[in-house]
């Protein structure tokens, strides 16, 4: 094995590892009876916010794991102590889920350098399923983003289906789920095969 | 009383999902693979293998899945631009491509166009359709307007962006959501680049929502709120329902048209209609860089106008002026 494709393992092994404890953070939200999303922010190589969804608790649906952790990194006077245009342009996102549209956003405003992601977000993704928000839309300021899917694909879908097969109470008109199973067959990304 | 359309102080933004297709070419169509089942007794296998293989997608839930002409059956499988793979035991034809409709119809003539394509579901309601309005709506919405003009005055007499959103009792339904809300950009005074108006008032709703009792609560108190609230019921072991969550039912008025950010959030928080004064066609989420709600896919929608009646003076629009460039 040459010396670039050996840095490019030990690059993937990295990503994964910080997917890891952005899954760790996604199954303390499905303990909580939230959508099971969570995220860490990487600066320097080393995690400077984790968070995850509480949408539910705030009953505010805005409040997914990204906006509460950018919250946090900008409230923290070590971690933010001047004001910049970019406060995340040396800061490195790892979430379970695609970002959706809001979040993209919000990152592309913050300035984020990158993106690693889990599985894709069908109904929203902002990160290339529903809209390119981190870098097709052309905005007249905001620089574009790289962002990237499938670490941990499996397991963040896998998550996402355990928390569905039991009732959303909270979103409007509840379902009755009773005749629900938990789906163990992952299939790959959906825009490959329909 | 109504008010006839061109009659009215703002013009809706007509969503692209809204389109007509009242003629043969203007039907959007995708490529579709589909396969002629000649043996009426493998309808029922080729169904099932396509369950199994996960290709009951969405994508597809506005056609039918079996067209029949005359002893033919035929199957629609997949949107994929690769050929499918079918059981090999059935001994089936080849596979071909049809273009097929892209959303089901809305009139009866788009549904007679569309079937020559192939069978169509027929949706006549959209539930996202305006209403119309009355002169008593007009001077509601006139009101809520003038609010949010003389709130930017004051948010930029402050030092702050004057960008102001605001959420007024809905009229005649007071009952339903008694109280009103208002916000504006505070990134300045913050210093947080994320403060914008729509997600600030969001928040302010939403605090206010969660100081509703839970469900379990079986408080005394839990009544009271309960009686301000919704007036129909004040039995707490009632599910909380759509009528309850968010911003669901209810208007919002700004004085820019919301960020990508802010629209996405307006849409997750389930918002009925946006009214906006001045159009951001730079970075604007609701018909400028973007329009989320006609997005394929969003699993809500909500109206879109922009304001053009009287906001009160010549002199106040200068009030709005900001940077375009800027995300509102």
């Amino acid at each position: 094995m040459d010396h670039t494709s050996d840095q490019a393992e030990s690059l993937e092994k990295a990503h994964l590892r910080w997917m890891q404890e952005a899954m760790l953070m996604a199954e303390e939200a499905l303990a909580a009876s939230e959508v099971p999303v969570g995220c860490v922010f990487v600066r320097d190589n080393r995690i400077i916010a984790k968070s995850r969804n509480r949408t539910n608790e705030l009953r505010n649906a805005t409040r997914h794991a990204e906006l509460e952790a950018i919250d946090r990194i900008l409230s923290d006077k070590d971690l933010t102590p001047i004001i910049v245009d970019y406060p995340l342009s040396d800061t490195i996102l790892y979430v379970t889920v695609e970002p959706c549209m809001m979040c993209a956003s919000a990152l592309r405003q913050m300035g984020i350098q990158e993106v690693f992601f889990g599985c894709e977000n069908d109904k929203f993704g902002g990160c290339g399923t529903v809209l390119g928000v981190n870098d097709k839309l052309e905005h007249p300021k905001h620089p574009s983003y790289k962002a990237t899917g499938g670490y941990c694909r499996d397991e963040a879908i896998m998550i996402l289906r355990r928390f569905y097969v039991t009732e959303n109470t909270n979103a409007p008109v509840p379902k009755a789920k009773a005749n629900r199973i938990l789906k163990t067959e992952i299939l790959p990304k959906l825009r490959d095969i329909v | 009383m109504i008010v006839a359309d061109g009659d009215l102080p703002f013009t809706r933004l007509k969503l692209s999902l809204d389109e007509e297709e009242e003629e043969i070419s203007a039907i959007r169509t995708m490529q579709s693979w589909v396969v002629d089942i000649p043996d009426p007794r493998h309808i029922t296998t080729m169904l099932k293998c396509l369950k199994r293989s996960g290709l009951e997608s969405p994508s597809l839930a506005h056609l039918k899945r079996i067209r029949k002409q005359g002893n033919i059956s035929s199957l629609l499988i997949s949107t994929s631009p690769n050929p499918p793979c079918l059981p090999s035991d059935l001994s089936l034809p080849s596979p071909y491509q049809l273009p097929v409709p892209c959303t089901a119809a809305l009139t009866p003539t788009s549904l007679q166009l569309k079937c020559t394509l192939w069978p169509t579901v027929y949706t006549p309601r959209r539930k996202w359709e305006p209403e119309t309005w009355s002169k008593g709506t007009v001077r509601w919405a006139g009101r809520a307007i003038t609010h949010v003009m003389l709130e930017a005055s004051k948010a930029r007499a402050g030092g702050e962006l004057p960008i102001v959103a605001h959420v007024p009792s809905p009229y005649r339904e007071e009952d339903q959501f008694p109280m009103s809300f208002t916000a504006h950009d505070t990134r300045t005074s913050t210093r947080h680049p994320l403060r914008h108006a729509i997600l600030n008032i969001i928040r302010s709703v939403a605090d206010y929502r969660a100081s509703e009792p839970s469900l379990d609560s079986s408080s005394s108190q839990s009544t009271t709120f309960n009686t301000l609230i919704n007036s129909e019921s004040d039995d707490s072991d009632v599910p909380r329902n759509g009528a309850r969550y968010l911003l669901t039912g209810l208007t919002l008025f700004t004085t820019h048209e919301p960020c990508v950010m802010c629209s996405m959030a307006l849409l997750h928080s389930r918002v009925k209609e946006v009214f906006y004064v001045v159009p951001m066609q730079q970075t604007g989420g609701c018909g400028g860089l973007a329009c989320l709600p006609s997005l394929k896919g969003v699993n809500h929608r909500f109206g879109i106008a922009r304001w053009n009646g009287t906001v009160g003076g010549a002199e106040s629009l200068d009030v709005l002026e900001i940077d375009p460039t800027i995300d509102a």
